[in-house]
């Protein structure tokens, strides 16, 4: 037969050790259940300590004198061969350390909680289960602080697309949100008079694409010179740069319009239900005018290709637009694929993915790859016009530049109207002079008057 | 058996339909009916006999229906609440009332250590559904322990109900429910509403004993709170509206549970929230309230919840209990700092 | 530590002529003057149950040791003995009739047993598995209510039930077979609570079936019973309009006729009263308690010359009674006891969530709504609901 242990029980509602005193029996002596088997001193008093078992005395495990915790063992008792006290309980009677069950099996007991206090360590839990999705409040999903952020800067949070796991507007979509806002925006596009429109802070410094200033300039010149490696996008973009500009002979032309149909367009497109949801500014306008022209003069969306029986120039049917984008990596022109087919609210939907997704740098090849035509936003830095740089591959590019109030004449009189400049470089081996003008003219008509789109 | 006397002037049931009684006269109503309905219910309190209650809640209760049935007791609280529970014991659904809230606290000991545990002492083996009668809050000009909002005492305590009519139809139902909830419930009786008058509809009860209720629309502000405090939001709100502020009210009716469903519907459209009560702030009703709400809300919050309570200071003497309850001015300068945010 | 020398000494004592006694501490018959009136009551006990009355204390007394080493083994967290109190308890628990209310204390193991309640309930109590033990509606439970750990209040709920029966004319009707009476438990230290106070404020108002049963058993706690009154604690029912009578708690004889004729007098529609039933807590306030620390061991060494077991045994050695029987009895008890000592090993857990299960009679949402949080929050660890 096991032997039984007896722990030392807590006898008085909360104590944590005791002082064994004085033993009653000596190893080997037979005892019976409630027989003292030792005297111990408590902080609150003398306690005789009756045995849970009979049988005969194992092992005192503690000596005279010694003070012992509450649910450490303090003797063994063998018990008789006699079946009846073999029924009656466990084999470990007492308090044991810590309050855990003295025997789990034996259902003994758990009385008190022991010297140690009961919390051993944190029990494992799996990982925490994903977000539920937030219940659907009228309005936004966002925190307190995501809300003050968002009005400090100046960020509707409605137009904010929510990328949170559950459902809520984060603080980096409300980042993203305003400095998207500040590049693809055009800065000196002014609130139409008596429009309720959110004013952008003018960014403390706009970060111009990389390709004209790849760094700040160090505060101090440790250095007269400072020699930057050429690698990456930067080498990619100058391979390119460079190919273009000495292969395909750049003509700019250009041509100032008065674009104010196209601001009140804008503006009542923002305010429409329709378009609550996306955004809209002057690019999308131009964007929608830039595929209207080219399916006016084809050869603006061509490209002049050398191949082994010699050059041809290549017309394409589709237009995937591309847009010059400033990134986190350097310059990037990623592409609108078949932006032919698409409404006005889809392209706007298509250019803000685009935008997104080249400000996060994680435009791709293939996005960058088989553009047709490109637009370059300049009106952002500020410039009326430009002379860009076609994009590899194609034969033309167009400039939007900024659009701000200057007197013009209407009607007969000078009256202050919103004044854009339209230019756009061509190849002028695939585009020639009445068709590069055409096409810049057809751009600024739509500009002038968006209705022709209607056409 | 009703007598004669029962019909002598003082107060009758309202046979059917809607009729406009003050508050007083529809707990009477309330308490008559069940008394009839259950000849296991009784009364008991002191001078709630021939004298018909201080404020004259049980007026020709005892006249109708017997001394045994409604009890003038010794002037004991701890005796009326230990006796009720044994009552209980025996099969009764006592109904007690203690005159003043700040005389109630004699029989806490039986309220909080007996009649709140003993059913989850037993463990179910016996029910003790007793219900006790307590006029608290101010504004009636009393001296001192007339006044007192003790109410957070008995929402901490778990193992009680605790509510709170605002208006005469809701004491009418709401007495009488109580009385058939098997469980002890705290029934708190607005005193600076006994008088006013309000329609009570006899024939359907509106709303069940634990729902909480939209009384204004709105679109700007949320504002809640029980008992007397309903009349004032109401005035604050109709000032609000004056200056171009649209504030929806909510009248919590049962606090202990809260019935959170119209207060966070009204909170996710409207996004702020002001809690008035006249308790002391600290660790009030009011707190528990918000923080819940803070909690479940979070995502529709425009601004923090704010409360509006009575100082945490014991009641003032009378000329000054206008300066320690909330009124209309002071829950609307919450509201403004609400919209502030 | 020795009492305090200002203590001064109740003037009820044991040796108070006011007091009813039958049996002398050495279990002589010798009937004092007050207990005149109740020997028609003693002399109507078959011999069978006074030898059943002796059964009845030597059989707790053996439970109550085994309880205490039971919490010295582990088993339980306290346990308050009710050693030296036996005559009064059964005396006045084989008084009442089996239509009667009772309400005991925290100590009256014996009166729960005589009415039926299993002695493991009273077990499991002190163990941490139940604040409640027993079903006082079960009919096997003989009307007992549970135990109030809160000193006195249970008084207030006695005579509320009293008031009870009075409404409902379950009392005075003079059948005594149906009528019924209620008999609450208290002690010296809860004598001096307000609610004691309130609760025969009432009784007397409302003229319950009600005996109010005082075992003044000279402590509470620490404190001597002087502190509590400086009158003796029988005269305070006159001052409440009921009659009450002092007792010699030791004597189960007089113990029960004392009793007996109180209940059924209030039974009968006369209203309530008081005994005080004088004996000594032998053993200590609970477990947890030294008495060496306040009490002389002269003065526990005088009151066990007056032990209730022992006069009662002896008188029924006078009366005739052989070693057999006392065997037997003796039998009986350790049989009890090892049966107690037993199942109290076996007794298992709880279910965690029953905490949740009777808060309220009602269905009621944030019960259920912390209950199902507090259930998968328990069985969100990898190893399971502990």
């Amino acid at each position: 037969m096991s032997p039984q242990t007896f722990l030392l029980p807590d006898v008085g509602e909360g104590l944590t050790e005791a002082e064994i005193v004085q033993w009653r029996v000596a190893p080997g002596d037979t005892v019976a259940v409630n027989d003292v088997l030792v005297e111990i001193e408590t902080a609150k008093s003398l306690v005789e300590l009756p045995s849970p078992f009979s049988g005969a005395v194992g092992e005192l495990l503690a000596a005279e004198g010694e003070t012992v915790n509450v649910g450490a063992p303090i003797i063994t008792i063998v018990p008789s061969t006699q079946g009846t006290d073999a029924a009656a309980g466990p084999d470990v009677v007492g308090q044991s350390e810590h309050g855990e069950p003295a025997d789990p099996e034996g259902g003994s007991v758990l009385v008190g909680y022991g010297s140690a206090g009961h919390v051993q360590s944190r029990r494992r839990k799996p990982a925490v289960t994903a977000h539920e999705r937030v219940e659907a409040s009228v309005g936004v999903v966002a925190k307190p602080p995501i809300r003050k952020l968002a009005r400090d800067l100046a960020v509707d949070l409605a137009a904010v697309v929510p990328s949170g796991a559950a459902g809520e507007v984060t603080r980096e979509d409300v980042v993203r949100h305003a400095s998207q806002a500040s590049v693809f925006r055009n800065i000196e596009t002014p609130a139409w008079p008596g429009v309720r429109e959110e004013t952008i802070p003018v960014a403390a410094s706009p970060a111009p694409p990389a390709a004209t200033a790849p760094r700040p300039a160090p505060e101090v010149a440790e250095e007269r010179e400072e020699s930057i490696p050429v690698r990456g996008v930067r080498k990619a973009t100058a391979t390119a740069m460079t190919s273009s500009a000495y292969s395909a002979p750049h003509v700019t032309v250009w041509t100032d319009v008065d674009a104010t149909r196209t601001m009140e367009l804008v503006r009542r497109l923002k305010t429409s239900p329709d378009f609550a949801d996306v955004k809209v500014s002057p690019l999308l306008i131009m964007a929608r005018a830039v595929i209207w022209a080219v399916r006016r003069t084809p050869m603006v969306n061509a490209a002049w290709i050398d191949t082994e029986n010699g050059a041809e120039i290549r017309v394409r049917h589709y237009v995937n637009l591309g847009i010059a984008a400033a990134t986190p990596r350097g310059l990037l022109v990623p592409n609108i694929k078949d932006a032919q087919d698409l409404s006005l609210r889809e392209l706007a939907r298509a250019l803000e993915r685009l935008t997104l997704t080249a400000r996060e740098g994680r435009s791709t090849v293939a996005d960058q790859h088989g553009g047709t035509v490109t637009i370059t936003n300049i009106g952002v830095f500020g410039m009326d016009a430009g002379t860009p740089i076609i994009n590899p591959g194609e034969a033309g590019i167009v400039a939007l530049g900024t659009i701000r109030q200057k007197p013009w004449v209407v009607d007969g009189e000078v009256r202050p109207r919103y004044v854009t400049t339209v230019a756009g470089s061509f190849d002028h081996r695939v585009v020639d002079g009445d068709g590069m003008s055409r096409f810049i003219a057809d751009v600024a008509s739509i500009l002038e008057e968006p209705a022709l789109l209607l056409d | 058996m009703s007598t004669a006397n029962a019909s002598a002037g003082s107060a009758t049931a309202p046979t059917s339909g809607i009729e406009s009684l003050p508050f007083s006269r529809a707990l009477n109503a309330g308490l008559r009916r069940a008394l009839a309905d259950n000849d296991r219910v009784l009364l008991m309190g002191e001078d709630i006999g021939p004298l018909g209650g201080v404020f004259r809640v049980t007026e020709g209760l005892q006249a109708e229906f017997g001394a045994n049935r409604v009890l003038d007791t010794p002037l004991a609280e701890s005796g009326i609440v230990g006796t009720a529970i044994g009552l209980a014991m025996a099969g009764f659904r006592p109904v007690c009332e203690i005159q003043f809230d700040g005389f109630v606290f004699p029989a806490f000991d039986q309220i909080t250590s007996q009649l709140a545990k003993i059913t989850n002492r037993h463990e179910g083996a016996l029910r003790f559904p007793v219900v006790i009668r307590i006029p608290y809050g101010g504004h009636i000009g009393a001296v001192e322990h007339h006044q007192e909002s003790p109410e957070a005492y008995f929402t901490h305590t778990p193992g009680l109900r605790v509510v709170s009519p605002s208006t005469p139809n809701d004491a009418y139902w709401m007495i009488q429910d109580s009385i058939a909830s098997d469980d002890p419930v705290i029934f708190l009786e607005p005193k600076s509403r006994y008088w006013p008058k309000g329609d009570v509809d006899t024939t359907a009860r509106a709303l069940p004993l634990h729902a909480s209720r939209l009384v204004r629309r709105g679109t700007d502000v949320t504002l809640v709170g029980h008992g007397a405090m309903v009349a004032t939001l109401l005035q604050a709100a109709a000032l609000a509206e004056s200056e171009g502020t649209s504030c929806e009210v909510i009248d919590l009716r049962s606090l202990s549970p809260v019935d959170y469903g119209p207060i966070l519907d009204s909170v996710r459209r409207t996004g702020r929230m002001v809690y008035a009560q006249e308790a002391p702030g600290f660790t009030s009703l009011g707190s528990e309230i918000s923080a819940t709400v803070m909690e479940r809300a979070f995502y529709a919050l425009e601004a923090p919840v704010l409360r509006v309570s009575g100082y945490d200071t014991p009641f003032p003497p009378a000329k000054l209990e206008g300066k320690y309850l909330p009124d209309a001015d002071r829950i609307l300068e919450a509201v403004d700092r609400a919209l502030a945010y | 530590m020795t009492p305090t020398e200002n203590s001064v000494r109740p003037v009820s004592t044991v040796a108070d002529s006011a007091v009813v006694r039958v049996l002398a501490a050495d279990g002589t018959l010798a009937p004092t003057p007050a207990a005149e009136r109740y020997l028609e009551v003693v002399d109507a006990l078959t011999d069978a149950e006074v030898e059943g009355l002796y059964r009845d204390m030597v059989i707790i007394r053996a439970f109550d040791r085994q309880a205490t080493n039971l919490q010295r083994q582990g088993q339980l967290a306290l346990w308050p003995p009710s050693l030296g109190q036996e005559a009064a308890q059964v005396g006045s628990a084989r008084a009442a009739r089996p239509q009667d209310h009772v309400f005991p204390s925290y100590r009256e193991h014996v009166v729960a047993r005589i009415r039926g309640v299993d002695p493991i309930d009273i077990i499991r109590v002190m163990r941490g598995l139940t604040h409640g033990g027993w079903d006082p509606t079960d009919p096997r439970n003989g009307n007992t209510h549970i135990y109030t750990l809160v000193l006195g209040s249970q008084t207030l709920h006695a005579t509320g039930l009293g008031m009870g029966l009075v409404f409902d004319g379950r009392c005075g009707t003079g059948d005594l077979e149906r009528d019924e009476a209620v008999i609450v438990y208290y002690g010296d230290g809860a004598s001096s609570q307000g609610d004691v106070h309130e609760a025969m404020v009432f009784a007397a108002s409302y003229r319950t079936p009600q005996v109010f049963f005082l075992q003044n058993n000279q402590w509470a706690i620490s404190v001597p019973v002087a502190t509590q009154s400086r009158s003796p604690l029988y005269k305070r029912g006159e001052g409440y309009g009921m009659p009450s009578i002092p007792v010699d708690g030791n004597d189960v004889l007089a113990s029960y006729a004392v009793t007996k004729v109180a209940l059924d007098e209030a039974r009968a529609g006369d209203g309530p009263r008081a005994i005080e039933a004088l004996t000594y807590r032998m053993g200590a306030h609970t477990t947890s308690d030294d008495p060496t620390k306040y009490r002389t061991s002269d003065e526990e060494e005088s009151w066990a010359r007056r032990d209730p077991i022992a006069r009662m045994s002896a008188f029924l050695r006078a009366k005739g009674a052989g070693d057999e029987f006392f065997a037997d009895v003796e039998a009986e008890a350790e049989a009890v006891a090892e049966d107690a000592r037993v199942r109290t090993t076996q007794l298992g857990d709880i279910p965690t969530d029953v905490m949740f299960d009777h808060v309220y009679s009602d269905p009621h949402p944030l019960i259920v709504e912390q209950k199902a949080a507090f259930t998968a929050y328990e069985s969100s660890f990898e190893e399971g609901a502990s």
